[in-house]
């Protein structure tokens, strides 16, 4: 079997679990490359017909491309969308112009979630997150455990050797399944490749500019690159050497770090 | 004999983040802290301290850490400023440009200061040292010892060094700080979460203050600096609801320095050397003051709607503010949108100054008691990353680098402040220290111990 094939069999194998094990599941749906992958393998593993609500969350300040590609892909491949907004929030005026990215990032994301998970009351969810993608992805498992408040207690996780999942949920929390978590991002396009998947043209180069990641409009930088097909991509990211998240505007640990300083008063 | 007295130093220092000088006074006087004035009459003296400039814990104990200047160890605050895109980044331990005495003990620093330089020829072997919970030395750097990095740390793994004393710390459910953000919340939860945080490293110190060979230890409490910052009101005030709570902690805090120093007595009798000393003093808030606020008010800062933090700034901007007061010239080779130039600079310093003094608070008197030139302050070769001006206001005014406020005055959830003038330090009779010490002196002291 080759490379791309091993890493697609596992995915399938999670999100089949996954599906057996909770039943009332979605898949986070961002748009981007590696979420859209997700899709297309939850597409495969049931046979073209999914059969649990994709959600998006809509922080409206995504680029119009997205929402193109997105209302495009729900059409062809007849998708149940669920659309996650924040609408309190965002008619307050809530927005990365209004005070700090940190605050936007927490109402019109992290909140909006909460808000559809309580909703319909989804007990896993599923997201095409990476473990190369950043520092602490590295720690993830492909069963994640979150509480109601979304606290992922990281050092105290089930172990996952030898491909046995602790899949098994306590009341008031829900799980993270992260079915492409061995995916990295040179796998990510190869398999783009080989499937022929349809893919956010933002993608792709432009004036000698490309979005090697993306997310909301404003906090979303392109690199410079010529890279306008998927081999070239490819090509570019087997040579590069600065990070994937490095054209966005918030790390993790600076977010946090943020935050304590706020909490004692600074900024 | 005397080889065998020079292998036998120990040294204990205590570091209380945050507690005055005048509060440790007055508490001693009113016998609430009967423990420490029984320490003190035993050949200590106690004397007020200057904190580092600005007074903020991440300059003041790095300021403690490498015995030398900002413009030496490159650390100004808790924040900077990256000049190219007018982003905020947050120099960590791996910015420190000057070695610790833990690491010049220790033998294992490559970096160099006039403090190491006066002193690495002089130490006889590889001292080895224990620092928990010191403000500012995240993430943790391999050193000879064990160190517990304190206040900004994210990741307990990161902040622990080495391996093994981290499984210990997380075996016992170990706490960096206080989750500030509980005093949102509920009041009662924030006091009940800092007392068992206190509690639980008392039992981290206690356990590798036994366990562990060491030659220095260094152990700070953070819980006092959280404490006054919500509650500082409450310090004087017997009638104030929470007055109980915030004594009740210095008692504990009392009790705790007896046991430690007990020990320490027990184990090594008369031969260890102890110092006790905070990072800054504290006084109570009457007006937060928002100086970029101000400086927009009087037309040298000019903020655009787009961006966050300091992206807002606009081409117009002459000067900014970093918290708490540091304030920098937006000229035209550092900053891509800046307009300042050569021979407009010294100019706008004086404006900015004189506008600056001329700020009064509601009784009609200055808020500003000092502003510095960074060479009249900061020397080394890290000055270019200093403030061109800094401030240090009058108590009660609590100087603020926020650009989101409307007012130049406000209130927020705090009532106490940062005072550089009132940290204190407390030493053997023996050592001899100036009037009004510097808090970066300390270290020589305590290498002059070891090398003597």
């Amino acid at each position: 079997m080759d490379h791309l094939t091993k890493l697609e069999n596992k995915s399938i194998y999670i999100i089949r679990e996954a599906y057996y094990q909770f039943k009332n599941i979605a898949l986070l749906w961002s748009v981007g490359k590696d979420s859209t992958t997700l899709l297309w393998l939850c597409r495969k593993a049931f046979l073209g017909r999914i059969p649990f609500p994709i959600i998006h969350i809509d922080t409206s300040y995504k680029f119009p491309e997205m929402y193109r590609f997105r209302d495009e892909r729900v059409k062809e491949w007849n998708l149940n969308l669920l659309i996650g907004r924040n609408e309190e929030k965002l008619n307050e005026g809530m927005g990365p112009g209004q005070g700090s990215k940190l605050d936007c990032c927490n109402e019109l994301k992290t909140n909006a979630l909460k808000l559809v998970i309580k909703k319909y009351q989804l007990k896993a969810i599923l997201l095409g997150i990476r473990r190369d993608e950043h520092g602490i992805r590295a720690k993830e498992r492909y069963f994640s455990p979150r509480d109601s408040q979304f606290k992922w207690d990281y050092e105290n996780q089930p172990a996952e050797l030898w491909d046995q999942y602790q899949s098994t949920v306590e009341e008031e929390e829900h799980f993270r399944i992260h079915p492409i978590l061995h995916f990295t991002e040179l796998d990510v396009w190869s398999y783009v490749k080989r499937e022929g998947l349809p893919i956010v043209p933002l993608y792709f180069s432009k004036n000698g500019k490309r979005f090697r990641s993306i997310g909301c409009a404003p906090c979303c930088s392109p690199i410079d690159s010529n890279a306008q097909t998927i081999d070239e991509i490819v090509e570019e990211i087997r040579t590069t050497k600065t990070s994937e998240r490095s054209g966005r505007a918030q790390d993790k640990e600076n977010i946090y770090t943020m935050q304590k300083l706020r909490a004692l008063g600074y900024m | 004999m005397k080889s065998f007295t020079k292998k036998a130093k120990k040294a204990l220092i205590i570091g209380l983040d945050g507690v005055p000088h005048s509060l440790l006074n007055q508490y001693m006087e009113d016998g609430m802290l009967p423990n420490l004035k029984k320490i003190l009459s035993q050949g200590f003296i106690l004397q007020p301290m200057n904190a580092s400039i600005p007074d903020v814990s991440s300059v003041s104990w790095t300021s403690f850490a490498t015995g030398v200047n900002p413009g030496e160890h490159g650390i100004y605050g808790f924040m900077d400023l990256a000049p190219e895109r007018y982003s905020l980044y947050f120099p960590n331990s791996r910015d420190v440009q000057a070695p610790t005495f833990w690491e010049i003990l220790g033998k294992t620093s490559h970096k160099s200061s006039t403090l190491c330089q006066k002193y690495l020829k002089k130490i006889d072997r590889p001292y080895r040292s224990i620092v928990v919970n010191l403000p500012h030395t995240y993430p943790a750097c391999p050193i000879y010892g064990i160190l517990v990095s304190g206040f900004v740390a994210i990741d307990l793994k990161k902040a622990v060094y080495p391996e093994a004393a981290y499984t210990y710390l997380k075996s016992i459910n170990y706490s960096i700080d206080v989750d500030a953000e509980r005093m949102k919340e509920s009041k009662t939860e924030f006091l009940k979460e800092l007392f068992g945080c206190f509690e639980i490293r008392k039992k981290a110190i206690f356990h590798f203050f036994d366990n562990e060979e060491w030659d220095l230890f260094l152990a700070c409490i953070t819980e006092t600096d959280r404490l006054h910052h919500f509650f500082f009101d409450a310090s004087m005030d017997k009638t104030h609801p929470d007055h109980t709570s915030f004594t009740h902690f210095y008692t504990k805090l009392d009790e705790w320095i007896r046991d430690l120093y007990e020990r320490f007595v027990r184990r090594y009798s008369d031969r260890g050397w102890l110092m006790i000393l905070s990072d800054h003093g504290f006084a109570p808030i009457k007006k937060e003051v928002y100086i970029n606020t101000f400086l927009e008010k009087n037309g040298f800062l000019a903020l655009k709607q787009e961006g966050q933090f300091y992206e807002k700034i606009d081409e117009q901007t002459k000067a900014f503010t970093l918290d708490p007061c540091r304030i920098y010239i937006h000229d035209q080779s550092s900053y891509p949108k800046g307009k300042v130039g050569r021979a407009e600079r010294g100019k706008i310093l004086e404006d900015v100054k004189k506008a600056l003094t001329g700020l009064k608070g509601e009784d009609g008197n200055g808020i500003i008691h000092q502003i510095f030139q960074k060479e009249e302050i900061y020397r080394g070769p890290f000055l270019n990353l200093a403030p061109d001006l800094v401030c240090l206001p009058e108590d009660g005014y609590d100087l603020k680098g926020s650009l989101e406020k409307k007012e130049v005055f406000g209130h927020n959830i705090f009532t106490g402040m940062h005072t550089w003038h009132d940290a204190f330090c407390m030493l053997p009779e023996s050592v001899h220290i100036s009037k009004k010490p510097m808090i970066e002196e300390m270290a020589d002291h305590l290498l002059k111990y070891f090398t003597s």
